[in-house]
């Protein structure tokens, strides 16, 4: 279950319409690194996580993503709403106007639709948890991109508060991966695997 | 912490200095040791609360508050998934239920003040002023109109 809570995690107030911004930024909306995928991606990777634990981090990092992706749309429609004809056909927002208008859609930058394809969900907690560990740097490698080229003061932050939101979850997802190694045997990770193989695996639920 | 071949090994954090919630927004983290800026972007300012003067008093006041909110309710969210990784660890538990009360006292002012942010503030809001439009979200603006609408 989840419960609406009427706010931002991080303040979003753009005055300025600027549409090329909107298209670079609706990256991390339904990117192949964008929240969407974050969050859908650890919220399916918690069910058969062997530790509570690492499934009680998942669910809240999994939901912290959700509020990232409403930061992240909030971004796009404040700089897309005034939007005038002119500015659409100009400014490398066409395309995506002519299909969506102002509204909101999932999909990358290059305009390539949002897709489960772009994470995965192994059953394999080792497996499940490095793939983690790269989500995160790979998102912070696209809000890095982003902070290179765009200036607006009012855009800026809200990216720089999201990049380091990355940092943070690797280092949790990190330590998740030091918990469940505590639970297996040093000398061999991968005699078994410890979201499946359950005759060899005593881990505290 | 033993290192091993062939594995991902990150160090498990240990408690360290803090920072005040509204810096702690600004950044990005509530701990020093995870602050670690970009180039291209260290030593900008941080002020993303301007309002215009034109705004009314209530507004303005509205954005105070509401500025507050998000600053405890982040620290909440930061060390909520320290704790997810150190169940036991004392100085969390401390910082999480100072926090859980901090933020309580000003979501109940804000509901109080201007309108419910929460399904549970709705019951609060109640109280004082039984209109429907504070049981669809009505009531003020959407979170993603800006801060100063």
């Amino acid at each position: 279950m989840w419960i609406y809570e009427k706010r931002l995690q991080y303040p979003v107030k753009i005055t300025k319409t600027c549409p090329k911004t909107a298209q670079l930024i609706i990256s991390q909306y339904g990117g192949p690194d964008g929240e969407l995928s974050a969050s859908m991606r650890y919220l399916a990777q918690r069910y058969t996580m062997p530790l509570k634990t690492v499934g009680g981090l998942l669910t809240d990092i999994g939901t912290e993503e959700l509020g990232h992706m409403e930061i992240i749309c909030a971004m796009v429609y404040q700089l897309t709403k005034n939007l005038t004809p002119e500015e659409a056909k100009t400014a490398g927002f066409d395309a995506y106007y002519i299909d969506h208008t102002t509204a909101l859609w999932p999909q990358a930058a290059g305009g390539v639709p949002f897709t489960a394809k772009e994470f995965q969900s192994k059953g394999d907690a080792i497996t499940d948890l490095t793939e983690d560990l790269a989500a995160e740097q790979k998102a912070r490698t696209v809000y890095e991109n982003l902070l290179r080229v765009i200036t607006d003061p009012e855009v800026r932050e809200p990216l720089k508060f999201l990049r380091t939101r990355e940092i943070v979850h690797f280092q949790r997802f990190g330590e998740a991966l030091e918990r469940t190694k505590e639970k297996l045997d040093a000398k061999n990770y991968y005699f078994f695997n410890p979201e499946f193989d359950k005759q060899f695996v005593d881990i505290a639920k | 912490m033993q290192e091993n071949l062939a594995i991902a090994f990150v160090p498990v954090q240990d408690w360290g200095a803090l920072y005040e919630a509204e810096k702690a927004l600004c950044v990005g983290t509530v701990f020093q040791d995870l602050n670690k800026p970009f180039f291209a972007a260290a030593d900008e300012g941080t002020d993303n609360y301007h309002c215009d003067a034109a705004e009314s008093s209530q507004q303005q006041e509205r954005e105070r508050m509401m500025a507050k909110i998000q600053a405890t309710s982040f620290v909440l969210d930061d060390v909520r998934l320290y704790l997810d990784t150190h169940p036991d660890d004392r100085q969390g538990l401390t910082l999480l239920n100072e926090t859980l009360a901090e933020r309580k006292k000003l979501l109940l002012a804000y509901t109080e003040q201007f309108y419910p942010l929460t399904v549970d503030s709705m019951a609060d809001f109640y109280e004082k002023d039984p209109a429907p439009e504070c049981y669809c979200w009505q009531k003020g603006p959407m979170p993603w109109e800006g801060a100063c609408v």
